[in-house]
């Protein structure tokens, strides 16, 4: 009877110990959870729409702005001369569409009296119609001339912190290069990098605890997206349009890990988030 | 488990703490069972001790994983 106890205890240990190990293996492999997940914003960047010194600049580097904010100021010299001679363009064209239309008027009486020739009356017609398009182009002119002035001054497309500041006061800036970016305010969301094989268990609307580096309380949110695409390196070509396809070992596979976005609930006091921090993102599995 | 562990900037599976702690779970026990005399009467220590590892693995995970 002892002997039977001793076994019985033991193979009942054993089975315990084959369900808790089965538990744990699920838990791990087959739950959707990942350590690779990285907070991330949304971040605009800003370049100036004209080139010229910088002549005002009013934040720093990661200042709060405002949506409106006026961030710096390009010489407007400049773009005030060509708004001056826009605008002498236009009001010269005005004249010279007025003073055809004056002339075409002038033949039209006197092609009534045949003193003067239809064609020399189509020629004034023709004319007149020349002067009147000049003065729109000279009008559209006009219109970029005060566009161009107006974007001397740049201003926060929306609420945010400045980033990476390059800009100093007095440089050159170049229409269309980046000289600082904005994270936009309360735009931050984590992408979760998950393994290919626990796709299946995640779906949109999923509830996720996701748990910083840096430690403290642990913010929640929800999936409201999952990738649909990640770069194939196979598909790349050589110089002589070759496939570049890459060796792999026959026996074991890396799953690929695609990204799933997860936009955060209101944050807890004293979290402060920045974007590129490392995240565990756990998921629920309802 | 579901946890990542933080040390000193590097970032570290949860079960690299949690095996220790099974372990030395174990280890704690079997030292209880022989000052009672009672390790002894065990059928397959060996079978025992190893079961009682993923037994307490089990426990260490489900308490201690950040669920």
């Amino acid at each position: 009877m002892v002997k039977f106890l001793r076994i019985l205890v033991t193979l009942l240990f054993v089975l315990a110990a084959v369900l808790a190990g089965t538990w744990v293996w699920n838990d791990y492999m087959n739950s959707p959870w990942t350590q690779d997940g990285r907070v991330r914003a949304d971040v605009i960047t800003i370049a100036p729409d004209v080139s010229g010194w910088a002549t005002e600049l009013n934040v720093n580097n990661d200042q709060p702005v405002k949506k409106g904010q006026l961030l710096f100021r390009v010489d407007q010299k400049r773009y005030q001369a060509a708004l001056a001679e826009s605008e002498a363009s236009a009001e010269n064209e005005k004249y010279m569409w007025e003073l055809a239309k004056h002339k075409y008027e002038r033949r039209r009486q006197l092609t009534e009296n045949n003193a003067i020739s239809q064609e020399d009356l189509e020629t004034a017609r023709i004319n007149t119609k020349v002067a009147e398009a000049n003065y729109k182009l000279a009008q559209a002119e006009l219109e970029t001339a005060k566009i161009n002035l107006q974007r001397t001054e740049v201003y926060a497309p929306e609420a945010g912190d400045i980033i990476n500041l390059n800009l100093r006061q007095g440089n050159y800036v170049s229409r269309g290069s980046s000289v600082l970016a904005i994270v936009k305010a309360d735009s931050f969301y984590v992408t979760g990098y998950f393994e290919e094989t626990k796709i299946p268990l995640i779906h949109l609307g999923q509830k996720a605890k996701i748990t910083l580096m840096s430690g403290g309380k642990a913010i929640t949110g929800h999936v409201v997206s999952i990738g649909r695409a990640i770069a194939n390196t196979n598909t790349q070509s050589n110089n002589q349009l070759l496939p570049q396809v890459q060796q792999t070992f026959n026996w074991v596979r890396l799953a690929q890990r695609i990204p799933v976005d997860i936009k955060l609930d209101p944050l807890p006091s004293g979290v402060r988030l920045s974007a590129g921090m490392t995240a565990s993102i756990h998921l629920t599995e309802r | 488990m579901l946890q990542a562990v933080s040390f000193g900037g590097l970032e570290f599976s949860p079960l690299v703490i949690l095996f220790p702690i099974a372990f030395l779970m174990v280890a704690g026990t079997r030292f209880v069972l022989h000052k009672l005399h009672l390790r002894e009467r065990i059928w397959k220590v060996a079978w025992f001790e190893v079961s009682l590892f993923f037994c307490y693995l089990a426990a260490t995970v489900y308490l201690f994983g950040g669920r």
